[in-house]
């Protein structure tokens, strides 16, 4: 059996990165558990390399026409990176300030804007909202390039009210068109070009151009505002540190954590009439909130080691996005060992589990939890774990193998198969129903040690994928 | 040291263009004995129809397209450079299915030879092609970490380098140059420098460090050379063009200078309304965010060469390819007085 730590290392590494192999986690575990946080939290990726090398042979991964291209790089960087929880908080953001491309017909624009999330994501709450009003691509697509002194579009007041900070019924419809006329102004340089392409889909003369944020004074509504009950000639920074000093935002920030860090919530939609799951836990982490002054990485910090993270109860039980399960799959097949021309096929597959990263089904993201499932998405799910595990070409499979070889000499019955496969895999829990399925099937076709054939590995590897456990991290 | 050199933009050829006229993610070029010019086409993997090869002059005259995405005959995945030979016959080298493809200059397939392996006549990744006076092919092994040659037909003759970053030793090369005086010049991208050879694979010499600073390059795709010896260096990595004296010494350097091309003016003059716009529009600025950042100042600065990955010389002109930005950038050679 493993030990305790091992498989609480699993936990923590399933939820904050995309998983990892036992090798991994054995080398993990060698830290303290609060040690491995602060260093997930605290360490710096080095993408440069991996950057030139993704640009040499995919020249559009940096540089992209499209969308999918944003997406295919971006999960070469999940596979990759040695520190993915970079990737996986910008993941976060990307699912909260859910930004599609559609109407902007600019992939480059959302690559900065991943870029920033990766960046800022676990910095200070109210610098990330500031940027994020400044970002190119949200700036088009909730239309503030279009809002007006005198002639206000409140589309981006109100989601940064509903969706990006507070949620509904914290505010009133006259707060939204305050905060509208406080971003009055707030717009992209040379927006009537770049709005020109992004409507017309161009790419002449030459590729799409990366855009940037500009401040229009003349534009700007300087008069009176009523936001919250407070009163002022507010721009939009001064919106935003109103923002964050509600309790409602900390409740809001907080329960997003929760829900994609610890367990499922409901969909965002369903809170004003949902209590939280945990409440404890909303209010300790909305409480870190406020002393951290609005830190990310403190709320994360207290999160990864509380008691309500580390319990066993939340272990496996949050259903993995699209996203996150290609990327744990490739991270544990290593079948992308340098960068490969087919790695944009396996990016679509997340599409076709119903999440297109940077190309959100709305303004409002994805709902996650089990709402990922439904009969045509796990047959796609399904389909491509059990083809990646199964497949024992790759050299992370090739090396499970190798350690379940090893560790079988000795002693062999078709039950520590199973325990050593599934620890081998990154210490996946199961159900008592879905282990006996896994033993009967070795009983019937690996029952010796002799018979331990890549052939007949590769169809347990493969039922291993189909488990619904695998769906879950 | 020299100092009286400079490079002077001349033009800029070419326009974005999935299919037909233009280029998408053009990689490498290639002139016949009619100076007509054969542009290769990279495209990406969302969208095949970039994979191609554009023939036109340098007066922009369009000749029309040929070769398609696939596997097949006279098809390719990852296409990565072409040469044409002194019987004016086209070689593109694939880097997927790692085989070199002849045709003929209207497109028609002759033959292809090459296969996955490191064994004589097999490739991982071939790459830059350069004809030498013989007429004999230098294929840049990329993956195997060498160079081999060929005969016009494809049969192997013989090899040199190897794996790795000593001396004479090569890490995943790119581009690769010869020159009048029997010498070849490969780009030696993942060492961050230039390297001499004679064509019989003796190592002469080599220079280039990692690094953003003016004498220095990171990852260069590709060289020429000019008659006085004076290298031209795609800094890929830093998205210029450098220039070196014979000794390896930095002479000067440019970060592009593009400008409309007689496609592009054609596009911008039927489609008034962005035209317009764009007559409007601050194209060259500073942000903050450049600094140390050349890839994300090419992003947003249109002019700026990114991702250059191919430079070859054409009577006196510079014919630079700007792969990101899907055009040629033509420059030549200045003494200052």
């Amino acid at each position: 059996m493993s030990d305790k730590k091992i498989m609480l290392m699993a936990h923590l590494m399933r939820r904050a990165g995309f998983g990892a192999s036992k090798d991994e986690l054995i080398e993990i575990s060698k830290r303290s558990y609060e040690e491995q946080v602060d260093l997930i939290l605290d360490s710096e990726p080095n993408y440069e390399v991996s950057k030139h090398l993704m640009h040499r042979y995919q020249p559009d991964y940096g540089s992209p026409m499209g969308i999918s291209s944003n997406g295919a790089s971006w999960l070469y960087k999940m596979i990759w990176s040695d520190s993915p929880f970079k990737e996986k908080i910008a993941l976060f953001w990307h699912g909260i300030f859910a930004t599609g491309y559609a109407k902007l017909a600019n992939g480059i624009v959302l690559h900065d804007q991943i870029k920033m999330f990766s960046k800022l994501g676990l910095g200070n709450y109210r610098n990330l909202l500031i940027e994020l009003s400044k970002d190119p691509a949200m700036i088009i697509w909730l239309d503030n390039c279009e809002s007006r002194k005198g002639a206000i579009n409140e589309n981006y007041g109100r989601e940064l009210l509903e969706l990006f900070s507070m949620g509904t019924g914290n505010y009133t419809e006259k707060d939204i068109k305050e905060a509208a006329r406080a971003f009055t102004g707030w717009t992209i340089a040379n927006k009537e070009y770049m709005t020109e392409k992004s409507q017309r889909d161009s790419v002449w003369p030459y590729g799409r151009l990366a855009m940037h944020f500009e401040y229009k004074e003349e534009d700007h509504d300087n008069d009176e505002k009523i936001f919250l009950g407070e009163k002022g000639n507010f721009n939009g920074e001064d919106i935003i540190d109103i923002i964050c000093k509600q309790k409602a935002t900390s409740r809001f920030i907080a329960r997003h954590m929760y829900s994609f860090f610890v367990e499922d919530e409901p969909p965002v939609p369903e809170w004003p009439y949902k209590e939280p799951n945990n409440p404890e836990a909303i209010d300790a982490l909305s409480e870190v909130y406020f002393n951290s002054g609005y830190d990310i990485k403190e709320m994360l910090r207290f999160l990864f080691k509380s008691d309500f993270f580390k319990t066993e109860k939340v272990w496996n039980k949050r259903v993995k996005s699209p996203i996150e399960l290609v990327a744990g799959t490739l991270r544990l097949t290593k079948e992308f060992y340098r960068p490969e021309k087919f790695q944009s096929a396996t990016n679509s597959q997340t599409s076709f589990m119903g999440q297109h990263a940077m190309n959100p089904p709305s303004v409002e993201g994805w709902h996650w939890g089990t709402e990922w499932l439904d009969s045509g998405t796990v047959v796609e799910r399904v389909n491509f774990s059990s083809s990646k595990l199964g497949n024992t070409n790759n050299s992370g499979i090739r090396k499970i193998i190798d350690n379940v070889r090893a560790n079988t000499k000795e002693i062999y019955s078709p039950e520590i198969l199973i325990n050593l496969l599934l620890e081998q895999l990154g210490e996946i829990i199961v159900s008592k129903n879905t282990k006996e399925i896994l033993i009967d099937f070795a009983e019937s076709r690996l029952n010796d040690k002799e018979l331990l054939t890549d052939e007949n590995l590769s169809e347990l590897l493969k039922l291993v994928g189909a488990m619904p456990e695998y769906q879950r991290a | 040291m020299t100092t009286n050199f400079d490079l002077k933009s001349e033009k800029t050829m070419g326009l974005a263009a999935m299919q037909g006229r233009g280029f998408y993610y053009p990689f490498d070029l290639a002139l016949d004995s009619n100076e007509r010019i054969y542009v290769l086409g990279r495209g990406h993997d969302y969208d095949t129809r970039g994979v191609r090869i554009t023939v036109m002059d340098m007066n922009e005259e369009y000749y029309g397209t040929f070769a398609s995405y696939g596997q097949g005959d006279g098809q390719f995945m990852w296409p990565s450079s072409i040469a044409i030979s002194d019987s004016d016959k086209i070689y593109v080298s694939d880097e997927y299915s790692h085989k070199i493809s002849i045709m003929t200059l209207e497109g028609e397939f002759i033959s292809s030879f090459g296969q996955l392996g490191n064994e004589d006549g097999q490739f991982d990744g071939p790459n830059g092609l350069i004809f030498d006076n013989k007429n004999q092919l230098y294929v840049v092994d990329h993956r195997n970490g060498r160079i081999q040659v060929f005969d016009e037909s494809g049969n192997f003759i013989r090899k040199f380098s190897s794996q790795g970053n000593n001396e004479g030793q090569l890490n995943l090369p790119w581009g690769i140059t010869y020159t009048s005086d029997d010498r070849l010049y490969v780009s030696d991208w993942g060492n961050h420098r230039i390297q001499e050879f004679s064509t019989d694979g003796e190592f002469i010499r080599s220079f280039g460090s990692k690094g953003e600073e003016e004498q220095n390059i990171l990852h260069p795709s590709s060289c020429a050379v000019d008659d006085l010896g004076n290298i031209y260096v795609c800094d890929w990595g830093n998205h210029k063009l450098k220039v070196f004296d014979k000794e390896g010494n930095f002479l000067c350097s440019n970060r592009g200078e593009g400008s409309l091309s007689k496609w592009a003016q054609d596009f911008l003059d039927t489609n008034v309304q962005e035209k317009e716009a764009r007559l409007k529009a601050d194209l060259v600025f500073e942000l903050e965010s450049f600094k140390d950042d050349p890839f994300t100042e090419s992003s947003h600065i249109e002019k700026l060469f990114w991702c250059p990955t191919s430079i070859s010389f054409h009577n006196d002109n510079l014919l630079i390819v700007d792969s990101s930005r899907h055009r040629i950038q033509v420059f030549n050679t200045v003494q200052k007085l």
